[in-house]
């Protein structure tokens, strides 16, 4: 109750952040639901269904991500200490955290539930004449347990996700810097050799395919193994290039703004560098396919799955940034204490976007370029 | 205090009449006080008393919601957002009851910090943050992090990166807070000293014990008389956001009514 009450009274940009989560959800549960209707629009086909429904688990994990980021920024520091006060320990707050997730993440189910009987035709009629029910097994009857099954599943996954998250450690302790980053370059050697790999298996996969294939033909096997390999690559070079930026910015005699934008980078960079490199490899995904196949693939499941994963990943370094950005409050405090105006800090918060994107842009144009290569003939 | 237009001459900084609220609640009310130039002022006050919250309006840090403060013969209460800023960077330092150190800087670069806020080359700040560093005996830390150091170290290097700049004034809110009894005094002298040595004027806050009630008869212990401050000039005592008559050490011919009482 005590959660409830407090999701209740949150603040404005808490609430956003729920509601963020509830509509990820929603989009997510959406997806499943119509996999689901694909599957019984064609019960003697199971293949394509199933695709359907292993595409739905990347929306799936993004909104994981983003519902693990919004956890672990609330209860806020103020609200923690107040609720520590109040006598709720360590296991308490992963307890209101699992059950905040879950209020967010079953309405979301709850909306596309609803949503998705509408579109059926199940609540008031058939909508916009019928032609929203199409692939939405509109004319069958919708199995009960595999419907709840589905739309129970990302609940599940982010509530167990939050809580092994939270309980693995308290988020980042103190504003003492006391967490240093550890094995960050390491990441950078291990992202450009599974890029290269990736391109590789891409280009080996595609030599037999027929120049310009469409999606159909195109999405072979091999080549989305050798895509995934790439994803996979440049999720791990996100710490890595976050680090760098805050390298250069620090390099060459530093003023107050370089350094106190280079080294919050630095610090941050284990933290903020996985949500970045999710982000970057989302880009280049949506970049490649949009090279190669254009308005090919667009259709309302594959609009509605690449705006749940752009805005789940755009959200979660959002929430974290913004995480970062509270325990910094002190900090900045001090900063104002001695004199730094509002502008100084605004400018090097600005650096700390400007510089990592900077350096990710040319490297996802340069990565989206080369994997369209063997496809493009 | 009559209505008076301008400041006395020797007079650094002047405010008459503050009220401020901290949060909603009421922190000053008709605070008036003048601060005379190289002069080493104690304001002491209980907690929550409104120290801080007087120290941030003469400091230009906070505008106070009614009266005045001038520094010299600015008028900080009207300076736009930008001047004041500029203003407390090169003339005022500031040391907190808490380090408050940017924790990704080494000690340093977080002492060099005003001179680098304010364009000073890499260079010449570092060899001017080490001297102070020195100084105040954490030079051997200065290339580590503030979550490397101890409490009463990082308080250290907070006191360094106050003086770095060789500000006009400097405000000390309960700057010996973190410290252990033994450093306090050597800390506080070492403050004093150098603000002496450079003709810096210091405002200082300190917590005055007015401790628990205790049985009659019973003499206060010896740690808990007034603040401890070797070398200050004048005292004053901030009672539930109102000065009280205060106290000096130095005999001077303006001290007997240094501050107004007026509301």
């Amino acid at each position: 109750m005590l959660a409830l009450r407090l999701i209740r009274g949150a603040r404005p940009t808490a609430q956003l952040r729920r509601l963020l989560v509830a509509l990820a959800a929603g989009g997510v549960g959406f997806l499943l639901l119509g996999a689901l209707g694909y599957a019984l629009d064609h019960p003697g086909d199971p293949g394509p269904a199933l695709v359907r429904l292993l595409w739905c688990l990347i929306p799936l994990a993004a909104v994981v991500q983003l519902a693990v980021a919004v956890a672990r920024r609330d209860p806020g520091a103020e609200q923690r200490a107040g609720l520590d006060a109040a006598g709720l320990g360590p296991a308490g707050l992963v307890r209101l955290a699992a059950v905040s997730t879950a209020v967010s993440m079953l309405l979301g189910s709850a909306l596309a539930l609803l949503v998705f009987l509408h579109l059926r035709g199940d609540v008031t009629g058939m909508p916009f004449d019928g032609s929203a029910g199409d692939g939405l097994a509109a004319r069958r009857d919708l199995p009960v347990p595999a419907t709840l099954t589905l739309l129970l599943l990302p609940p599940t996954a982010a509530v167990v996700a939050t809580a092994r998250a939270l309980r693995a450690g308290p988020p980042a302790a103190g504003a003492d810097g006391g967490r240093r980053r550890q094995g960050v370059p390491v990441t950078l050697p291990w992202g450009a050799a599974l890029v290269a790999t990736g391109l590789t298996v891409e280009g080996y996969a595609a030599r037999d395919l027929p120049a310009g294939a469409g999606p159909s033909e195109g999405m072979v096997t091999g080549v989305l193994a050798g895509w995934l390999l790439i994803a996979a690559g440049l999720v791990l070079a996100g710490p890595a290039v976050t680090e760098l930026a805050g390298r250069l910015l620090t390099a060459w005699r530093p003023g107050a703004v370089r350094l106190l934008a280079g080294r919050v980078l630095l610090a941050d960079a284990g933290r903020l560098g996985g949500p970045v490199g999710v982000l970057t490899a989302v880009a280049w995904s949506a970049l490649t396919a949009a090279l190669l196949y254009g308005a090919e693939l667009l259709g309302p499941f594959t609009v509605l799955g690449a705006l749940v994963v752009v805005g789940c990943s755009v959200g979660t370094v959002w929430v974290t940034a913004g995480r970062g950005r509270e325990e910094r409050v002190a900090t900045s405090d001090g900063l104002r204490d001695l004199g730094a105006s509002v502008g100084l800090l605004r400018r090097a918060a600005a650096l700390r976007v400007a510089v990592p994107a900077l350096l990710l842009l040319p490297l996802v144009l340069a990565v989206a370029r080369l994997a369209t290569l063997p496809l493009a003939g | 205090m009559s209505a008076k237009v301008a400041p006395p001459d020797n007079d650094v900084l002047w405010a008459r009449g503050l009220d401020r609220a901290h949060r909603g609640s009421p922190a000053l009310a008709g605070v008036s006080i003048a601060v005379r130039d190289g002069e080493i002022l104690v304001v002491a006050g209980a907690r929550g008393s409104g120290k801080t919250t007087l120290l941030r309006c003469l400091s230009g840090r906070l505008r106070p919601d009614a009266g005045e403060v001038w520094f010299n013969s600015l008028p900080l209460h009207v300076l736009a957002p930008r001047a004041r800023d500029r203003l407390r960077r090169d003339r005022f330092g500031w040391v907190g009851s808490t380090p408050e150190l940017v924790p990704e800087l080494t000690a340093w670069e977080n002492a060099a910090l005003p001179l680098l806020l304010s364009g000073v080359s890499g260079r010449a700040a570092r060899r001017t943050a080490l001297e102070w560093l020195e100084r105040l005996d954490v030079g051997d830390h200065a290339a580590k992090r503030p979550a490397a150091l101890l409490q009463s170290e990082r308080q250290r290097v907070a006191i360094a990166r106050s003086l770095v700049h060789q500000p006009t004034v400097l405000f000390a809110d309960e700057p010996t807070a973190p410290l252990h009894r033994h450093e306090r005094t050597a800390v506080l002298r070492t403050l004093t000293t150098a603000a002496r040595t450079h003709g810096i004027t210091v405002v200082l806050t300190a917590q005055e014990p007015l401790g628990l009630p205790r049985p009659a008869g019973t003499p206060a212990p010896a740690d808990r008389r007034s603040p401890e401050i070797p070398d200050a000039d004048r005292f004053l005592t901030l009672v539930d956001g109102r000065l009280t008559a205060g106290g000096s050490r130095s005999a001077g011919p303006r001290d007997t009514a240094p501050c107004s009482l007026s509301a």
